[in-house]
């Protein structure tokens, strides 16, 4: 029974990091894999997202049911009976936060208020998640134009090194900038899937699985249409595609602005799904380097390869990371560093050997193929 | 002599920067892919500082000279084992880009085990690190106030004299200039690359080595880096090596007193978005001189600006 209880989490846990990756790097293949922009400021995207969750709707809320203002306030308003007996302990300790409560340093205890509001209140909780994920998402497209703007119009090694530079400044800053997500302490963020009581990790997960499926299906489409062939065209032959009349600038500029829309909404629902926001998981290599490692291995391109890799490597990954107390005190180092060692070898070894990825991205017929068949019939029968 | 601290600080990180730069431009003139990896190459410095002086007790400046040899033979590996095979088979910039960011990956796993091993053996700190009392003294100097500058500029000055005065530099900027035309001429063009790569790899860890005489070191220093070596190289327009010489030192002056000053005017909060200096840097670069600093018409600037003529 506790056997299949730790399958059971452990099979939630990689479907979990399936969903965010295989969002995280639907909007990576829309940008590389059919667009060709190399952005290797993914992380700027994901982590704008995951500041928006962190930064915004605790502190408005906090704000609305007046709990900045201190106990006093909390004791008058009804709303917030229900943080009353904690706080009460806490008084004992901490007589300050009888007078007023700062969000950052007393974050732990307005955090827990806040929580214990939404878990009773379903409507507030539905309301606030979609706000925030609206938010992000307009936080995320206007990063990406942005990040993107000095170096559009550039060769493409211009373009990365800025998306790079953009991508590490925001995640230095929300490091060291502790007004923003509480720098190195992190800061929590609300619970929308509090008042499902112990459903909410399952609930939590299955809305990224489906925002994530919905931004696949998406990606998917768009590289079976016609306008997936002028990305693919900008790929393949930047000039050809201005001879032909495409606006490479403005293309690629929409493009961005799209997947970091994508990306910023997978930032937004990852940090409420692991209910906190701390900026050192937001970092290079999480958000730009696994997610190319994923996009590159699998295919770039193809819808097919990016489910393969995503699989692949989040299987790998996660199973290395749960055995981890196995293999632990075997090696005298962290292992951390030997997952990065091992799939920095092997995306090297695939470049190299491979470049195309698992599953190479073929052209795309114009006509679905059951129709171009019969097409082939009539005039066969013609002749 | 008293010297403001700032002043310190300020000279030998724009030095250093402008060393960096160099090794990324001249890495970038020949095979025209930005080297993600670069700045690792400063953290590989920086670890064999730490334990060429604290474990061997050696003279940090003879250190120097093997770190030179350390850095210069990883940029080999990563030329010849990894973009070379890629640029045979005629991979994507893309795909190179990629390459040297896996490579930085590795780099940056390899420098933490070994910063783990380290610790764990012999009970030195090696995240964090300050060696400040390994170095000399020089004119009741601290020895890498002086010797950071001056190396900067004699290295500068030995590369000028050695591209422009030497067999070996002039063929160097013909592999550079038009690959096929000097192999036609019987210049080893491969070898060539080879050189500058050594070169470029060598010089980034003796800038980190020196940076880790001063500031706080950490395996993953270079990494954090990068932002400051690419606006410094962008500024300086990425296909000049005096170019990313100047960009060097302008921005690794504007970068640490420009912090101070906005610290002070401002408010102390303000010296978390240091990195802000150098995003902005390259973003103004990017938009009005993308070619950067070397490619500026001054003389037609001054003329449109100062006498009022077209330029």
């Amino acid at each position: 029974m506790i056997a299949e209880q730790q399958l059971l989490t452990f099979l939630l846990d990689i479907l979990a990091y399936f969903a965010i990756y295989l969002a995280v790097n639907t909007s990576l293949n829309l940008e590389y894999g059919l667009t060709g922009i190399p952005n290797f400021g993914k992380v700027l995207a994901v982590a704008g997202g995951a500041f928006v969750v962190g930064a915004i709707p605790g502190r408005v809320l906090a704000n609305y049911l007046g709990i900045l203002q201190g106990f006093k306030a909390v004791e008058t308003n009804p709303a917030l009976s229900v943080c009353r007996e904690p706080l009460l302990i806490l008084v004992k300790i901490k007589p300050k936060i009888l007078e007023g409560m700062d969000y950052i340093e007393d974050n732990s205890v307005v955090g827990d208020c806040i929580r214990r509001v939404m878990a009773n209140d379903p409507m507030l909780s539905v309301t606030l998640l979609v706000a925030t994920v609206g938010l992000a998402a307009a936080v995320g497209a206007a990063l990406g134009f942005v990040a993107s703007y000095p170096a559009i119009r550039l060769r493409e090694d211009y373009l990365a090194m800025t998306l790079l530079a953009m991508g590490e400044f925001l995640a230095q800053v929300g490091y060291l900038e502790s007004n923003l997500v509480g720098g190195t302490k992190g800061v929590f963020a609300p619970d929308p899937y509090g008042w499902l009581g112990e459903y909410r990790i399952t609930a939590s997960q299955l809305v990224i699985l489906l925002v994530a499926l919905i931004f696949f299906f998406y990606m998917w489409q768009i590289s079976l249409s016609p306008a997936g062939r002028v990305l693919k065209s900008i790929r393949d032959h930047e000039v050809a595609a201005e001879v032909l009349g495409k606006d490479v600038v403005r293309v690629k500029q929409k493009v961005l602005i799209v997947s970091s829309l994508m990306a910023s909404v997978a930032g937004a629902l990852w940090a409420f799904n692991s209910q906190s926001v701390i900026a050192s998981n937001y970092d290079r290599f999480t958000w730009t380097f696994w997610p190319w490692v994923m996009v590159i291995i699998g295919g770039a391109g193809n819808y097919k390869g990016i489910l393969l890799g995503t699989a692949v490597f989040v299987i790998l990954r996660r199973t290395i990371d749960t055995y981890r107390y196995v293999l632990e005190p075997l090696i005298p180092f962290s292992l951390v560093w030997l997952d990065r060692l091992l799939f920095g070898i092997a995306l090297i070894i695939v470049l190299i050997v491979r470049p195309q990825g698992i599953l190479p991205d073929r052209p795309t017929p114009a006509i679905q193929k059951p129709y171009l068949r019969k097409i082939i019939e009539t005039i066969r029968q013609q002749k | 002599m008293i010297i403001d601290p700032i002043i310190r600080d300020a000279v030998i990180f724009a030095s250093m920067l402008s060393l960096l730069t160099l090794g990324l431009t001249l890495t970038y003139l020949t095979t025209k892919v930005p080297n993600f990896a670069h700045g690792s190459f400063a953290s590989i410095g920086m670890m064999s500082m730490l334990t060429f002086t604290q474990l061997f007790g050696l003279n940090p400046y003879l250190s120097v000279i093997p770190i030179f040899f350390i850095g210069g033979g990883v940029a080999l590996v990563l030329y010849l084992f990894v973009l070379r095979p890629l640029i045979s088979r005629e991979a994507s910039f893309v795909s190179q880009m990629v390459a040297t960011i896996a490579f930085e990956l590795i780099l940056v796993a390899v420098l933490n085990i070994y910063a783990d091993y380290f610790t764990q053996t012999f009970k030195i700190q090696s995240r964090g690190f300050l060696i400040r009392r390994a170095d000399v003294r020089i004119f009741d100097q601290p020895g890498v106030f002086i010797a950071a500058p001056t190396l900067a500029i004699a290295g500068v000055l030995i590369l000028f004299m050695v591209l422009n005065k030497t067999r070996f530099g002039v063929g160097l900027r013909a592999a550079i200039e038009n690959p096929p035309l000097a192999g036609s001429l019987g210049i080893n063009v491969k070898r060539m690359y080879t050189y500058s790569w050594f070169i470029a790899g060598g010089l980034g860890s003796v800038a980190g080595s020196l940076l880790a005489l001063w500031f706080q070191g950490k395996p993953d220093y270079g990494s954090t880096m990068l932002i400051s070596i690419f606006a410094a190289a962008i500024v300086g327009g990425l296909q000049n090596i005096y170019g990313a010489v100047i960009g060097g030192y302008l921005l690794g002056f504007v970068e640490i007193l420009g912090t101070r000053q906005l610290g002070l005017s401002i408010g102390p909060w303000m010296t978390v978005y240091r990195p802000l200096i150098p995003i902005l840097a390259m973003a103004i670069t990017l938009i009005f001189a993308p070619r950067g600093l070397a490619a500026v018409n001054w003389r037609g600037l001054f003329r449109y600006f100062v006498k009022g003529v077209g330029v």
